[in-house]
């Protein structure tokens, strides 16, 4: 089986589409750090203003914690849609370009093949995030410096600068349960089709409308948000609450798991059925 | 019987591809899989390397059957299904490795199958800098990856110049003559029967007939003959409606024609009594005539 991965991840790091999401990232996450730097101090008081009634503040609030912490809104669109770019292509490209033709017709089960390519998609999806968080949190402590989190939703929390970190880690590690959720989404499509633009279309097509669904205020809808799966993808945010929400973070990840379960299941069935006319 | 075709069916939609087709090929055989483009050739093949599922019977592969046991039955197999397709911003090296990677196999295999293959010295280029011709001795070198006893070639020449084809046929000796079995489809009769021992025909997704090719074409009886005469129109025409010729080609301005061997003697006697003045008459035997002898005019390859 390791072999098997090996084998997925240099057809993954051979395609140039995979890249498509670290140039993304290496070019704007250096001038999302120089906005953040230049803009500093207007950013400092619009964030601040908003603390002046009841606190004194002394300095500044802004460092590479809450850059990345905003940055982390990415999460929603941005980063599942370069996930997607990889995991549209892992079983259809193979399909559209015949490479089934050798690879099926050998002792190896399409399920074990199945398996390493979606091992291979979690490995990038993982990659992607950690690149993320590489720029923003490690090359972004050089740029904007370190210090407490300050983080203002339903009230303010102050997390100082060690605590700061564990919860960087935690936000990280859940966005990437929830970004495989979303691979393994466009995996399932992949697997039905032999073209890679469909499943990443199908993919971002269900994401948005998700979002559009758990955002519109109508009784319909709010009675149907819990089985959406979007509705679970603020999981991360969790990860920046005080105290932090166990329950509700092992029951969000354990749906979007589920899910990820649900639709490989779908993936599987569909593939081992298929007839290879490519 | 190294391979067994047991009752096998596949259809897509209303159309029928294979219909209860069944087969036996010997151990050590050159075997021949002929039939005309549509006729459900590549189908079969595709169902007897797990690539498409039957409808209905079951494909066996020294007794183990490749629906229900895929890993043992195809693990004495190589194929190239088609054209030969790889990664092409690989090397062809790297695209083997993948597969002996598949496979289980040491890597020290690949330089032999690449060598086997006359690729020796292209093996660190991409597949992308490839020839058509290249790119398929490559897709036969992976089909001998894995050692296999029994090779399976779908229209291995397609696409090549008569130099390459000449390589591949004679590559297919050559591993013949290391006793593995060969089962190559084609729709080029001329080819197969310069290297199968046996044969099967196939029209329709329905077998025509089996067996030796020496013991079919001597029972057939079919052959072709060459006549060159003065006036070729009109014997083309004249030909056409006699119901004991099978077939008539015009080819080099010399008539082709396809009849049985006891039907050579009435040839003359016909075109001479229709004043059409013979210079030559050549007999030939072939596997296309047999073909022809058994499916007609209509499907002519």
């Amino acid at each position: 089986m390791l072999g098997l991965i090996y084998n997925e991840l240099l057809v993954i790091t051979g395609r140039w589409r995979s890249y498509i999401g670290f140039i993304g990232i290496s070019i704007l996450m250096p001038l999302i750090l120089w906005g953040f730097s230049a803009g500093e101090d207007s950013i400092n008081s619009e964030y601040t203003s908003q603390l002046s009634g009841s606190f004194m503040m002394v300095g500044s609030i802004f460092n590479s914690m809450l850059a990345t912490y905003i940055i982390m809104n990415a999460f929603w669109i941005h980063i599942p849609f370069l996930v997607t770019l990889a995991a549209g292509d892992s079983v259809a490209a193979d399909g559209a370009s015949g490479i089934f033709r050798i690879t099926l017709i050998r002792s190896t089960s399409r399920l074990k093949i199945l398996v390493s390519k979606l091992i291979a998609t979690y490995i990038y999806t993982a990659s992607l995030l950690i690149f993320c968080a590489f720029w923003s949190l490690g090359i972004g402590s050089l740029v904007l410096g370190v210090g407490d989190l300050i983080v203002i939703d339903k009230g303010i929390l102050v997390l100082e600068q060690g605590e700061a970190w564990l919860r960087m880690v935690l936000g990280f590690s859940l966005a990437i349960i929830v970004m495989w959720m979303v691979a393994t989404l466009c995996f399932m499509f992949s697997a039905m089709t032999n073209n890679s633009v469909g499943p990443i279309i199908g993919t971002m097509f269900l994401i948005i409308i998700g979002y559009m669904i758990t955002a519109i205020p109508l009784d319909f809808f709010e009675d149907i948000e819990p089985f959406i799966f979007v509705s679970y993808f603020d999981v991360w945010l969790d990860a920046f609450k005080d105290p932090i929400p166990w329950k509700s973070i092992i029951k969000k990840t354990s749906i979007l798991i589920l899910h990820s379960i649900v639709f490989f299941k779908i993936a599987t069935v569909v593939f081992i059925k298929k007839d290879i006319k490519t | 019987m190294i391979l067994e075709i047991k009752n096998l069916s596949k259809s897509f939609g209303t159309r029928k591809a294979v219909e209860n087709l069944s087969l036996e090929i010997p151990e050590g055989s050159v075997f021949g899989f002929l039939g005309p483009n549509g006729s459900g050739k590549s189908t079969t093949i595709r169902m007897m390397t797990d690539l498409i599922r039957p409808d209905e019977g079951e494909v066996f592969i020294q007794g183990k059957s490749v629906q229900k046991n895929h890993h043992k039955a195809l693990g004495s197999v190589g194929a190239l299904i088609e054209k030969a397709d790889f990664y092409k911003h690989l090397s062809a090296k790297t695209n083997l490795e993948m597969l002996a990677r598949m496979d289980g196999i040491d890597f020290s295999r690949i330089n032999y199958v690449l060598d086997k293959t006359g690729l020796k010295n292209r093996g660190e280029d991409k597949v992308k800098t490839y020839s058509q011709g290249m790119k398929q001795r490559l897709g036969i070198a992976q089909a001998l990856l894995s050692n296999p006893k029994l090779l399976i070639l779908d229209e291995p020449t397609n696409g090549l110049d008569p130099q390459g084809m000449k390589d591949v046929r004679d590559l297919i000796k050559d591993l013949s003559s290391e006793g593995i079995t060969i089962f190559i489809s084609s729709h080029l009769l001329d080819e197969v029967q310069k290297i199968c021992s046996h044969v099967a025909m196939i029209r329709l997704g329905k077998l025509i007939m089996t067996g030796e090719v020496n013991d079919l074409l001597t029972e057939a009886g079919v052959i072709t003959t060459e006549v060159s005469v003065s006036q070729l129109d009109k014997a083309y025409a004249l030909l056409q409606s006699i119901d004991w010729v099978y077939q008539t080609q015009i080819v080099d301005e010399t008539l082709r024609v396809s009849l049985k061997k006891n039907h050579i003697s009435d040839l003359v006697q016909l075109l001479v009594q229709n004043e059409i003045q013979i210079s030559a008459v050549i007999p030939r035997t072939s596997l296309e005539d047999l073909y022809l002898s058994k499916v007609g005019m209509e499907n002519i390859l």
